[in-house]
């Protein structure tokens, strides 16, 4: 009685004009692109900043802040001709300082940004007026325009170098996007209005990033009309969404992957024979199925990627093959579970991040799959420091179940070469750190296709890691917005054509 | 007053100082051992932690014994330096982040003190010595946690109001959906849930029941109603220690309660800070709201104490055996 009543008594006025609200698990925490890490950061400087090239619908690159870029025949360097009339949010002029001053602070050794593998293959950058660049390559680059889509930073708001992320920028950012920042609000929602005098503006009047940090929550929010937005749906909202006639969903691929890491530096995963032996043991489709449908992956690339090597068969389920190689590597069983030569069972830990979405279930599945097999699975669900001191420092894992998120670029350099800071597993391949350097450095695309291509299929024999899959990403939009076009990695990229309806 | 009561009262004072220090003290080595326990560290959630460990190790002295850093934080303290935010704001004064939350989260304490101290006496006094149908209720509704309370509200006003629109009964309200839509409602849930849940409200309408009791046949309430003078302001002055007392007893329970609710109704206040401050290791936050809680919980009982002594005479001056 008091639920129906209440309503009714503290019921007022609708409002009129409503921002459209997307929803974030978690507000990004500074907004200054030399310092993202999250993808809550990069869709929110997609809203706000700009950088020389953007993608086009078709994913090719496209003039931003550009207006044009020509190429010397030597392909050592670049001229690049910056876009006229283009103001910051605060009404300055950009102009090639703004371009000269972003590529040196996030090469900047002491500002130490995100970032600065973006520029690292820019070896000067020079004004030949205030509306052209000269850009110097480390090495001839075939299709540099490809490489400048980092954004485009104030000169005159961040001043001198080394930036720090305590710099006042983060929380007063100025940018030369289509929407400006407008203000932080105290319950970490962040408002987004039009910017006015943006060479291209935009349609939508005003956006707001609602932090609503419970997902399950979220669908509940945009069927309640309180959100707008939704970049990603859980697979169990998919049909109460798709079933409202006031949300449409709209598909996109993303290139993130899935995957099982081995902890290398543990003895008995060193064992190839162990890691395949699992790996034979757990059948993927089964594990994917209860958190939605996406393609599987046979190595570090998205199915639609020019590097995955379609001739890398999938590896199917052959518990007797697991067996056999149990066995050679010196373990028995005992009719319930896999004993070591010591007697003691084959038990392994699989840490997972605990705000990982539904890793939870692929945990629980993995776990049970194994165990039936004779094999003692400890999950452990680690947040993100925990994650960080364990898996990132300390390496103190068996198995770890995650997942990598790339851009257009796809460089898995840092996850998979013997020197790289994200080679958690402590995978280490002459071949594939000689490919990875080649690729890093080659300008032919086809040879850089071929390259990477031999990477997948090398690190898909070595079993560094079980490749799990890629997941269908959907999101979920209210009707009242319309010429809905998602980006598959930064999302709101061609949201100048968003339109109300 | 004669000097040997003075030197009592000394003494009381230091007593009441002694457990006011020992409180914040206690307080901070304890956020400060929690947060230490737990693994990973603040450098760990900082995007370029790794490129930056060896200074804001430095900075922050992670290297060092955890009593020393205590020290150095309370003395920083005294000397009214709260230090510099870690993760939440990094850089920024903690007394500039803190301000504006910890005010909100204080009116909204005492609002929820005012609340159940108010309706508690309304009931207390209409039941107390004699059966009433209302204890019940009051008690089965009182029993639940504040968050259970908080979570069902929520869904409650949601879901019955969607209901209500999709019928075209009203309009969209202003505060729908809870609790993302800002509003004036969500404060007001959270003083209400905070002063009836988790047995606040039942627990002090039994203990107020008793007083009221006791009052009514104490003599010298008896002895008026005998001369014919109105009692009930005479009980109702010799009740407001009691209820100071009460409060101040439940106080910590409060803070504790409000720091659940701000972060279910997403309310920006000094408990959805801590909890924030908490998961992102913002050592120098959670030790200033830590304490600073720990001074308003101590700051209440010895004001209860003084409220105390003030309403009752004889607690001054009457001569010690």
């Amino acid at each position: 009685m008091l639920q129906l009543v209440l309503p009714l008594l503290l019921s007022a006025a609708l409002a009129v004009d409503t921002p459209v609200r997307y929803a974030e698990d978690r507000a990004p925490a500074i907004v200054n692109p030399l310092f993202a890490t999250s993808m809550s950061e990069a869709r929110l400087h997609e809203l706000v900043f700009e950088g020389l090239f953007s993608d086009d619908h078709d994913l090719r690159s496209a003039p931003q802040l550009a207006e044009s870029l020509e190429l010397a025949e030597d392909k050592l360097t670049a001229t690049v001709r910056l876009r006229q009339g283009v103001r910051w949010h605060d009404g300055e002029s950009f102009d090639a300082d703004d371009v000269i001053f972003s590529v040196r602070a996030m090469s900047d050794a002491a500002t130490a940004s995100t970032e600065a593998g973006r520029t690292a293959w820019i070896s000067e950058v020079t004004a030949l007026d205030p509306h052209t660049v000269q850009l110097t390559f480390v090495a001839p680059e075939h299709s540099p325009q490809d490489k400048l889509h980092f954004k485009i930073l104030p000169e005159h708001r961040l001043g001198e170098l080394p930036i720090k992320r305590t710099h006042p920028f983060r929380n007063r950012p100025v940018g030369t996007g289509p929407w400006m920042v407008q203000a932080f609000n105290e319950d970490s929602s962040i408002s987004l209005s039009r910017f006015a005098d943006h060479w291209r503006p935009a349609s939508l009047s005003e956006l707001s990033m609602r932090e609503v940090s419970d997902k399950n929550y979220q669908s509940k929010l945009l069927l309640y009309k309180s959100l707008d937005l939704l970049v990603r749906v859980l697979p169990r909202d998919l049909a109460p969404l798709q079933n409202d006639r006031n949300i449409e969903l709209y598909p996109y691929q993303t290139n993130s992957w899935w995957y099982v890491g081995f902890n290398l530096s543990d003895v008995r995963l060193k064992d190839a024979r162990v890691r395949e032996a699992l790996a034979l043991l757990v059948d993927i489709p089964e594990l994917l199925r209860p958190i939605g449908t996406g393609e599987l992956v046979t190595g570090p690339f998205v199915v639609s990627s020019p590097y995955y090597d379609h001739g890398v068969p999938k590896r199917e389920t052959d518990p007797d093959r697991a067996g056999a190689l149990l066995r050679e590597a010196g373990y028995s069983f005992d009719g319930k579970r896999w004993l070591d030569a010591s007697g003691s069972p084959l038990r392994v830990r699989l840490a997972s991040q605990a705000d990982l979405e539904t890793s939870q279930d692929v945990v629980v599945n993995l776990q049970s799959q194994l165990q039936n097999q004779g094999i003692v699975v400890e999950p452990e669900f680690l947040r993100r420091a925990e994650w960080k001191q364990r898996v990132w420092r300390e390496r103190d894992f068996d198995l770890i179940l995650s997942q990598w998120s790339f851009d257009r670029n796809e460089d898995v350099y840092e996850q998979f070469h013997s020197s790289g800071g994200r080679n958690f597993v402590g995978y280490a391949s002459a071949e594939v750190d000689q490919l990875l350097d080649e690729a890093r450095n080659t300008t032919d695309p086809q040879v850089k296709k071929q390259q990477l291509r031999r990477v997948h299929s090398v690190i898909a024999a070595d079993i560094p890691m079980m490749f799990l899959w890629t997941l269908d990403n959907y999101a979920a939009v209210s009707s009242k917005v319309g010429s809905v076009e998602i980006h598959p990695f930064y999302f709101f990229t061609w949201a100048t054509d968003w339109t109300l309806r | 007053m004669t000097t040997r009561h003075a030197t009592q009262l000394g003494q009381a004072a230091l007593r009441i100082c002694g457990r006011w220090l020992t409180t914040v003290v206690g307080v901070a080595a304890l956020l400060l051992l929690l947060v230490e326990m737990a693994p990973g560290d603040a450098i760990d959630l900082l995007p370029d932690g790794e490129t930056l460990r060896a200074e804001l190790e430095r900075r922050w002295h992670l290297g060092r014994p955890l009593p020393e850093r205590l020290l150095l934080w309370l003395l920083s303290a005294l000397g009214g330096d709260l230090g510099t935010s870690w993760t939440i704001r990094p850089g920024a004064p903690v007394s500039e982040v803190l301000r504006g939350p910890a005010l909100a989260s204080l009116l909204r304490l005492l609002a929820a003190l005012m609340t159940s101290a108010g309706v508690a006496l309304a009931l207390a006094w209409r039941s107390a010595g004699h059966a009433s149908w209302l204890r019940r209720p009051v008690h089965v509704l009182s029993l639940a946690p504040v968050f259970l309370l908080a979570h069902l509200a929520v869904a409650g006003l949601n879901a019955s109001a969607w209901s209500l629109m999709e019928a075209g009964w009203i309009d969209r309200p202003a505060w729908f959906a809870l609790p993302t839509e800002p509003s004036v409602l969500r404060s007001f849930l959270a003083v209400v849930l905070l002063a009836l849940g988790s047995t606040a409200l039942s627990g002090l309408v039994t203990d107020l029941e008793d007083a009221i009791a006791r009052l009514r046949h104490a003599p010298f309430v008896l002895a008026a109603r005998g001369r014919g003078e109105p009692v009930d302001p005479m009980i109702l002055r010799n009740l407001v220690p009691v209820a100071a007392a009460l409060l101040a007893d439940r106080l910590a329970f409060f803070v504790g309660g409000l720091v659940i609710l701000e972060k279910v109704l997403l309310l920006g206040g000094a408990g959805s800070l801590l909890w924030r401050a908490s998961l992102e290791r913002d050592v120098a936050l959670v030790l200033a709201i830590g304490v600073g809680t720990g001074l308003v919980v101590a700051t209440g009982r010895l004001a209860s104490d003084a409220l105390r002594a003030y309403a009752d005479p004889r607690l001054t001056t009457a001569p010690t055996r």
